[in-house]
C-alpha cells in the first residue's frame, strides 16, 4: 500500500487554477520528483499537502487514512516535513532553538538543552548531517542551513520528506554532500518528494517521476525506464535546446567593460574587495558564485545604483566611477536586472510606458517635454513584434503578463538603444524553460554582434554553457578567472565558489 | 559636618528619588520590549500610560481602595493595547498610525472623562497612595537601606518583574517563540506556532505593565489626577525599550538613567541657580537625546517589527 495519494487534487486561486485535478502516490521509502516548470503547480500541489493552502477539492491519504491538515502543525504531527525554498529560519537564533522551534519538550516551559543538543548530535551522526548546534543560523551557509531544515524535520519524526528546489542554492560539490545524505533517508526508510526543473538531478537521484504541466498531470514514470529526452518532452514538449559550440569569432582585444581594483562597503550590505577584471568586446565574460556572494552589489556598482569607495570602472574606455545611471547609459550601458518587479519595470504601468521608462525624455519619444504617444505605440508594436512579446496589448498594465514575457520587454527596452555593454544579473531567474532559452540565446546574438557582455548568473549550467570566461565571486572577492572550453574543470569551479582560490585548487 | 550631612542627605533623596521615577519607565518599558520582540510596535504607550493613570486614579477615588485603583489602571492600559492590536492584527492597519490616533484618543478621553466628572473645580481631588514600606534589617542598612529598602511596593514590584521578564525572555521557550515571531513569523507560523495569539498575549502584557507605569503616578507619586498628567513619559518610555535594547535589565538601567536625570532637574530648581526653571524641565529629554546619539546603530530591531503577518493566499 503507498505511505501517500494525493487524488483528484483542485485548487482554483482568483483567476488561475493552480491544481486540475492532480494525482500523486509516493510510496514508502521512495524518491519522487515532482518535476516542471516554474508555475506548473507543483508547489501548490506540496503546500496543500502541508496544510499551507487548503484544497478546493480532492482525496489526500496519508498510511491508509485520509486526512486534510487545517496548517503545518497537523502535517508535522502526522509524520511530514517540509523545506521550503526559502528556508524558515530564524537567522537570530541558534541551530538548536531553530531545529526545536515550536516543540513542547521535557521541562516545558524551560529549556532542556543538554538533552536537545545530545538529541541533535545523534540525528547529525546517523544522517550525516553536520551542523553545530550552537551556531548562529545568520553565520551559516546556505548549504548548512539546509542541513538544519532538513534536521528540523527530522526532530519531529518526519517520515515523508519535502523539499522544494533543494539543489537550487547548493556548489556542486554541496549537491553531491546532499545526494548522499537523500540516499541516507532513503535507506532509513524516509520517503523523500523532491519539487524540481532540473531533468539531470531527477535521473540522478530519484526512482519514480510525476510531471505536471500547467496544473495538470502529465506522466509518472519510472526513473529507471525514462531519459532526459523523454522527460524534457513531457515537460515542456519538446527536447531541450543544446547551444551551439561558442565559435571563437571576432573577439577583438578591444575592452568594454573594465573594473580595477574595485572596492565597495557599506554597513547593509555585501561589501566589495578589489576586484578587476576586463571584458572583450565580442565575449560573454560570466561571474559565477553561490547566491549572496556579492553578485548583487556588483551589479548595482557598475550600473551606477551604487557608488564604490575606490577602484576606477570604464565603459567603452570611458571613465564612468562617478558618473550617475543616466551617464553610464549613454556610455553605452544596458542593464537587465535580476529584480524586475521592483526594479525593472513599473508594474502598474502599461507595456508602452515600460518601453519608454528610459528614453522618455529623448527624441524621437518626447520633444519639448511633451511625449508622442504616437512614436511610443510604433516602436513599441515594433518591440513587440521583434521579441515575441506576448501582450494582450501595448496599454496592458505590464503586471498581468507572466515572468518570461515581462523579461522580453525589459531586455527590448535595453537593447532598443544600442549599447555597447550589456550587464545581465541573473536574467533567467524564476523564468519558464521557453523564456530561458530565448533570453540565453540574445546574449549570444549580441556577443556575436560584438557587443562586451557581463552575466552574473547563481546558475552554473547557465554560466557554462554560454559564457567565454568564467569568474568565480565568493565573500566579494574574485576567487579567480578560467577559460570556457571543453577541458572545463566542475569539481574545480565548485571549490573555488566554495571558496577555494584558483591557484590551491590547480595544486 | 552639617554640610556634610545635607550633601549626604542630599544624595541618598536624589538616589531614592531617581528610582521612583524610574519605576513608570522600566513598567511601560518592559510591556513594550515584550510587545516589540514579538514584532509589534506600539507608539501608543503614552496612551496607554495615561489611559492607566485616568483610571487608576478615578477608581481609588471613588472606592478610596488603592488595590482597585491598581487594577483599574490595568485594565485602563489594557483597553488602550487591545484596541491597537484589533486594528493592527485583525485589521492591518499600520501600527505606528494607529499608536498615533490612540495616543490622542487617550488624550482626549481622560481629559474628557475627568472633565465631565469633577467639573471645574479649583480644588484637587486627591485618591489614596501607597506607603513606603520599610523591609525589616535591610532598611537599617546605612544609606543603601534607606534608597532600596524604603520604598513603595511599586518598585519591588518592577524589580521583581525585571527579573521575572528576563526569565521569561531568557530562559524559557517562550522568550524563543516570542523572538522567533518577531524575527521570522512565518518560519514560526510553519512550524505552528500561533503568531496572532502570542502577539496578543504580548499585547496584553504590554497594555497591563503599562497602565500599571501609568497607575504609579497618580497612586504613589501625585496622589492626584490632571490633563495629560504623563506629559510624553510613554515617548520616554519608548526610547527607554531602544536603549535598553529590548533587554528586560537594559530597559531598567536605561530607566534610572533617565529618571536621574528627572530627579535632578526637579532639586536644582529649587537649588535656586537664576536661571529660568524651562531649562531644568529640559534635562530628561535632553539626556535621553544624547544617550540616543551614542546608541546610533547598533538597536538591532527585531527584523518584522512593525509589520503585521499575513499568511497569504498566494
Amino acid at each position: 500500500m503507498p505511505d501517500l495519494q494525493m487524488k483528484d487534487i483542485f485548487k482554483e486561486f482568483p483567476g488561475v487554477i493552480a491544481n486540475d485535478n492532480v494525482s500523486l502516490t509516493v510510496e514508502k521509502g521512495e524518491i519522487h520528483a515532482l518535476l516542471g516548470e516554474n508555475g506548473a503547480g507543483k508547489t501548490t500541489l506540496m503546500n496543500i499537502l502541508y496544510g499551507i493552502y487548503t484544497k478546493d477539492s480532492g482525496i489526500i491519504t496519508w498510511k491508509g487514512e485520509e486526512v486534510s491538515f487545517k496548517s503545518p502543525r497537523d502535517a508535522i504531527e502526522s509524520g511530514i516535513g517540509m523545506v521550503h525554498q526559502h528556508f524558515m529560519l530564524v537567522p537570530t537564533l541558534s541551530v538548536a532553538q531553530n531545529i526545536t522551534l515550536g516543540l513542547k519538550n521535557k521541562g516545558y516551559p524551560f529549556y532542556n538543552k543538554k538533552k536537545v543538543i545530545k538529541e541533535i548530535a545523534e540525528l547529525s551522526k546517523k544522517y550525516g548531517l553536520l551542523v553545530d548546534p550552537d551556531e548562529l543560523i545568520s553565520r551559516l551557509s546556505v548549504g548548512a542551513r539546509q542541513r538544519v531544515e532538513i534536521l528540523k524535520s527530522l526532530y519531529r519524526n518526519a517520515e515523508l520528506l519535502i523539499l522544494d528546489e533543494p539543489t537550487a542554492v547548493l556548489t556542486p560539490q554541496e549537491t553531491d554532500n546532499f545526494f548522499t545524505i537523500l540516499k541516507k533517508l532513503k535507506n532509513e526508510g524516509h520517503s523523500v518528494i523532491i519539487i524540481t526543473h532540473r531533468i539531470p538531478e531527477v535521473m540522478k537521484i530519484t526512482d519514480k517521476v510525476t510531471i505536471l504541466k500547467d496544473g495538470k498531470n502529465v506522466a509518472t514514470v519510472n526513473t529507471s525506464e525514462t531519459n532526459e529526452n523523454e522527460l524534457s518532452n513531457y515537460m515542456i514538449g519538446r527536447s531541450l535546446k543544446t547551444f551551439p559550440t561558442r565559435k571563437k569569432t571576432n573577439v577583438s582585444e578591444e575592452y568594454g567593460l573594465v573594473l580595477e581594483q574595485v572596492g565597495f562597503n557599506n554597513k547593509k550590505s555585501k561589501k566589495l574587495t578589489d576586484i578587476s577584471f576586463k571584458v572583450k568586446k565580442g565575449e560573454i565574460f560570466g561571474i559565477a558564485g553561490v547566491d549572496g556572494n556579492g553578485q548583487k552589489e556588483l551589479a548595482e556598482v557598475i550600473s551606477g545604483i551604487s557608488k564604490i569607495n575606490s577602484g576606477t570602472i570604464l565603459i567603452a574606455g570611458k571613465n564612468i566611477t562617478k558618473a550617475s545611471f543616466k551617464t553610464r547609459k549613454k556610455a553605452g550601458l544596458a542593464y537587465i536586472t535580476d529584480d524586475r518587479h521592483n526594479e525593472g519595470l513599473v508594474l502598474d504601468m502599461d507595456v508602452s510606458e515600460n518601453m519608454i521608462l528610459k528614453d522618455y525624455d529623448q527624441e524621437p519619444f518626447s520633444k519639448n517635454c511633451i511625449i508622442n504617444y504616437n512614436v511610443v505605440r510604433k516602436e513599441t508594436e515594433q518591440r513587440i513584434k521583434d521579441y515575441n512579446i506576448k501582450t494582450p496589448g501595448i496599454k496592458t498594465p505590464i503586471r498581468l503578463l507572466s515572468g518570461g514575457n515581462q523579461q522580453k520587454a525589459i531586455i527590448a527596452r535595453e537593447l532598443a538603444a544600442g549599447p555597447s555593454v550589456v550587464l545581465a544579473c541573473q536574467p533567467t531567474r524564476g523564468l519558464d524553460i521557453g523564456a530561458t532559452e530565448f533570453v540565453r540565446q540574445t546574449l549570444i546574438d549580441k556577443r556575436n554582434e560584438n557587443l562586451c557582455i557581463l552575466l552574473i548568473s547563481a546558475d552554473l549550467e547557465e554560466i557554462v554553457s554560454i559564457c567565454d570566461r568564467i569568474a568565480v565571486i565568493f565573500e566579494g572577492r574574485i576567487v579567480g578567472i578560467i577559460n570556457n572550453g571543453a577541458d572545463l574543470n566542475l569539481n574545480k569551479i565548485g571549490l573555488m565558489m566554495a571558496g577555494h582560490s584558483g591557484e590551491t585548487v590547480n595544486s | 559636618m552639617a554640610e556634610a550631612g545635607s550633601a549626604l542627605y542630599f544624595i541618598i533623596t536624589l538616589f531614592a528619588a531617581s528610582i521612583r521615577m524610574a519605576v513608570p519607565l522600566t513598567l511601560a518599558g518592559l510591556g513594550e520590549t515584550f510587545s516589540e520582540r514579538s514584532g509589534v510596535l506600539n507608539i501608543g504607550l503614552e496612551g496607554i500610560m495615561l489611559s492607566g493613570a485616568f483610571f487608576s486614579f478615578m477608581a481609588a477615588f471613588i472606592t478610596q481602595n488603592i488595590l482597585i485603583g491598581v487594577i483599574f489602571g490595568c485594565l485602563g492600559g489594557l483597553l488602550i493595547s487591545m484596541i491597537h492590536a484589533f486594528m493592527s492584527f485583525k485589521y492591518y492597519v499600520n501600527q505606528t498610525i494607529v499608536g498615533i490616533a490612540l495616543n490622542f484618543f487617550s488624550l482626549g478621553l481622560t481629559s474628557f472623562l475627568f472633565l465631565a466628572y469633577f467639573g471645574r473645580t479649583t480644588t484637587v481631588p486627591q485618591c489614596p497612595v501607597v506607603k513606603p514600606i520599610k523591609i525589616p534589617l535591610l532598611s537599617d542598612i546605612p544609606i543603601v537601606g534607606d534608597v532600596l529598602f524604603n520604598q513603595d511596593i511599586f518598585v519591588y514590584f518592577t524589580v521583581f518583574a525585571c527579573f521575572v521578564s528576563y526569565i521569561i525572555l531568557y530562559k524559557t521557550v517562550w522568550g524563543t517563540n516570542i523572538d522567533s515571531i518577531g524575527e521570522h513569523p512565518k518560519a514560526a507560523d510553519t512550524v505552528g506556532l500561533n503568531v496572532k495569539r502570542t502577539r496578543y498575549i504580548t499585547a496584553i502584557i504590554n497594555g497591563c505593565l503599562g497602565g500599571l507605569g501609568g497607575a504609579y503616578l497618580t497612586l504613589a507619586m501625585l496622589g492626584f489626577f490632571m490633563e495629560n498628567i504623563t506629559s510624553g513619559k510613554g515617548f520616554i518610555a519608548l526610547v527607554v525599550v531602544i536603549l535598553g535594547r529590548r533587554h528586560p535589565f537594559g530597559v531598567l538601567f536605561a530607566a534610572l538613567l533617565v529618571g536621574a536625570a528627572e530627579a535632578l532637574q526637579y532639586r536644582l530648581q529649587t537649588l535656586g541657580l537664576g536661571l529660568p526653571s524651562q531649562v531644568f524641565i529640559m534635562l530628561p529629554y535632553v539626556v535621553t537625546v544624547i544617550v540616543l546619539l551614542f546608541s546610533i546603530g547598533k538597536s538591532g530591531d527585531p527584523a518584522a517589527l512593525g509589520i503585521s503577518y499575513k499568511r497569504s493566499s498566494r
